[in-house]
């Protein structure tokens, strides 16, 4: 019972990242981007996201600082693809690695790294923490709390907005949102902007609020995860955020069973986010459940010159 | 960016900002201009990351002697860029035997780790006559590579699976695989650090002409086959036409499916055998971390090559200097090895956006609405 009282009481921490970063993916996937630069952009959310609270002290001022650096690196890949056209996969691919390096030199450059920062205080949700078992679901830090909201944000703008309904109707078929008179470049830019400011959130919370360090790669392919969860939740908010809980359940899971004395072979253990991410896109892959839901012109460029 | 006005009514000057700019698809744009494009965008890229770096405190006139007149002048370093190279090559070439068929092999790095491993299965075990040994290991390492691209290749062809998340994540999964090996039962015996019992002699890359590694010799043969086979081949005009347009390849009978598999087989035993390069030619055993790095260089590589094998090799030279220049950076000034990694993504983003202005140009057409 204890076992599973503390798993669940973890579970939270580590679902966020992902549940943030595939929202912010997904918002930028509905327009029609295929972004696979959330591993970069998380690494400089994480990086600003101590930075600021090492100078600060303040996880709050923090977290936006890591949604405003990622946002900002984010201009760089939205003008490429955006405006230059240059192709996807090969900008985000180059924004990954640019966002290491760069984050790997200013982290030591700056003295940021292995530096510990005091992160949230766990909040108890009144009489619901005495609950057995699932009362440690309700001892968790702000931003846990704050997730739920920003999906149903999310959700409605996407869902029921009018703002929303262009920028998907950007993803699906440019020519003709353009035809509508939807500014085609200007809704692609915005939405990479919105959606890396999520994915440096996600960054931002590892580092600040879950390890309380920066250290170079400190993100660990999460960020590919988000990629992958983004496939499985097939571009739709509340299915990224139940794919967030089975990955953060599966990463909390472990150490659990270790920390119970089940003795496991430590690199396969390490392997399991990895596997579980492939496990679940051919489980994807073989139910093709309903309708293809990939946005329409994900990873096209659009240029009204261009006949079709 | 003159306006081109055709018509006959005398021009008036608009200010720039005021004119109406439209893009337009250029038609083919000569080779010279090209060239020149690209070389100007190479440019800004050093430019920029020279000055990150003079930025970060390396001395200007350090980074000119140091790092570029040294490298090319100094036989000492002319070798260790070489030795640098050939596995560099390898993974370049990889890369682009898999783009070639639009595959998006970016387990690059996985697959290195599995011709390693291949390779120093064979050498541990003892297989097969000491005199033939350094064959069996590299063959050991084709198929180690191979075997680690079927998974990704197989989801794709069967299941329609994206490659690039599924060939990734297989890197991280091959990296534990390593350490697992390394800190377990594959360890040195003699001290407590994570690698392998080092090689013999006779399992190790021998030395041809002068200190020269013969592994950039091999490097070089393989390079010279895969030029072959792309550009003089059947099936690298094959590849050609589905890289063109997969669909209509297929309908007029190319064996797509047979030829994607199989540059994508080749592309995960190529960067096998770039593992093995490292494996008995640098390190002489396997150790933890020295595939780290590779994987991105290969895809920079093949990219700036534009999948050309040997322009590929010639890329791949350049990407190991700055290999090398990065190694001495982190000895000399404490500069962090990521900085390579930055300078290759500046590169990258420099180029990719001067492709831009090779397929488009900007027209004014005037300030009236």
């Amino acid at each position: 019972m204890d076992l599973v009282a503390n798993w669940l009481g973890n579970l939270p921490d580590a679902a966020v990242p992902f549940a943030l970063a595939a929202l912010g993916l997904i918002i930028s996937e509905r327009a029609g981007v295929l972004s696979l630069g959330a591993e970069g952009l998380m690494l400089v959310g994480a990086l600003a996201g101590i930075g600021v609270q090492l100078a600060v002290h303040e996880p709050g001022i923090a977290l936006i600082g890591s949604m405003a650096a990622a946002a900002a690196v984010s201009v760089l890949f939205a003008v490429m693809v955006v405006w230059l056209r240059v192709n996807q996969v090969i900008a985000g691919l180059a924004l990954v690695f640019f966002c290491q390096g760069l984050t790997g030199l200013l982290g030591t450059l700056l003295g940021w790294t292995n530096q510990p920062v005091t992160g949230l205080d766990a909040i108890a949700l009144g009489p619901l923490v005495q609950l057995p078992v699932v009362g440690r679901l309700f001892h968790q830090n702000a931003v846990v709390y704050l997730v739920p909201f920003i999906f149903a944000g999310v959700v409605f703008y996407l869902g029921r907005s009018v703002a929303g309904l262009r920028l998907r109707a950007v993803g699906e078929n440019p020519q003709a949102a353009d035809a509508a008179g939807i500014p085609v470049l200007r809704t692609r830019f915005l939405a990479i902007v919105a959606g890396s400011a999520l994915v440096g959130l996600a960054g931002g919370y590892i580092a600040v609020i879950s390890t309380k360090l920066w250290i170079a790669g400190m993100t660990g392919g999460r960020g590919w995860i988000a990629v992958g969860l983004v496939i499985f939740a097939r571009w739709s908010p509340w299915r990224a955020l139940a794919g967030a809980l089975l990955f953060g359940g599966i990463e909390t899971l472990i150490p659990q069973l270790a920390a119970a004395g089940i003795a496991m072979p430590q690199y396969f253990v390490l392997m399991t986010p990895y596997l579980v991410t492939l496990g679940v896109m051919v489980w994807v892959a073989l139910a093709k459940r309903g309708a293809d839901e990939t946005p329409g012109a994900l990873g096209e460029p659009f240029l009204r010159e261009e006949r079709r | 960016m003159t306006p081109t006005d055709h018509s006959p009514a005398p021009r008036r000057f608009v200010p720039l900002l005021e004119r109406r700019y439209t893009l337009e698809l250029r038609q083919q744009l000569g080779w010279p201009q090209q060239v020149a494009i690209i070389a100007a965008a190479i440019a800004v890229g050093l430019f920029i990351s020279g000055a990150i770096l003079v930025a970060a405190g390396v001395s200007p006139s350090d980074l000119l002697d140091e790092f570029i007149v040294q490298t090319f002048t100094d036989p000492q370093n002319l070798r260790a860029v070489l030795f640098q190279a050939a596995p560099m090559v390898m993974v370049g070439l990889a890369a682009a035997m898999a783009f070639r068929a639009r595959f998006w092999n970016l387990g690059l790095e996985g697959q290195m780790i599995f011709g390693a491993i291949g390779a120093t299965f064979v050498s541990l075990h003892q297989i097969g006559p000491p005199e033939s040994r350094l064959w069996l290991m590299a063959g050991a390492s084709l198929l180690g590579g191979l075997a680690w691209v079927v998974l990704p290749l197989a989801l794709k062809m069967r299941l329609g699976i994206a490659e690039i998340i599924s060939s990734l994540m297989l890197n991280y999964v091959a990296a534990n695989f390593l350490l697992h090996l390394v800190y377990g039962a594959w360890k040195d015996p003699k001290d407590s650090f994570p690698y392998s019992p080092k090689f013999q002699p006779f399992e190790r890359l021998p030395e041809v002409f002068d200190g020269f590694s013969s592994a950039i010799v091999l490097a070089a043969v393989v390079a010279l086959a895969a030029w072959w086979f792309v550009d003089r081949s059947r099936a690298g005009l094959y590849l050609r036409f589905i890289h063109a347009n997969q669909r209509v390849a297929d309908a007029v009978g190319v064996p797509v499916r047979r030829l994607v598999v199989a540059s994508v087989l080749i592309s995960g035993a190529l960067a096998g055998l770039g593992g093995f390069m490292v494996a008995a030619g640098q390190e002489g055993r396997l150790t933890q971390a020295f595939y780290s790095g590779y994987g991105f260089s290969g895809i920079l590589i093949a990219f700036l090559a534009r999948n050309n094998p040997l322009a590929a090799s010639v890329v791949a030279v350049v990407v190991a200097t700055l290999f090398v220049a990065g190694r001495s950076l982190q000895v000399f000034y404490q500069i962090p090895f990521s900085m390579v990694q930055l300078i290759q993504a500046i590169l990258v983003v420099c180029v990719a956006s001067s492709d831009f202005f090779i397929r488009h140009r900007l027209r004014a057409v005037g300030s009236q609405p």
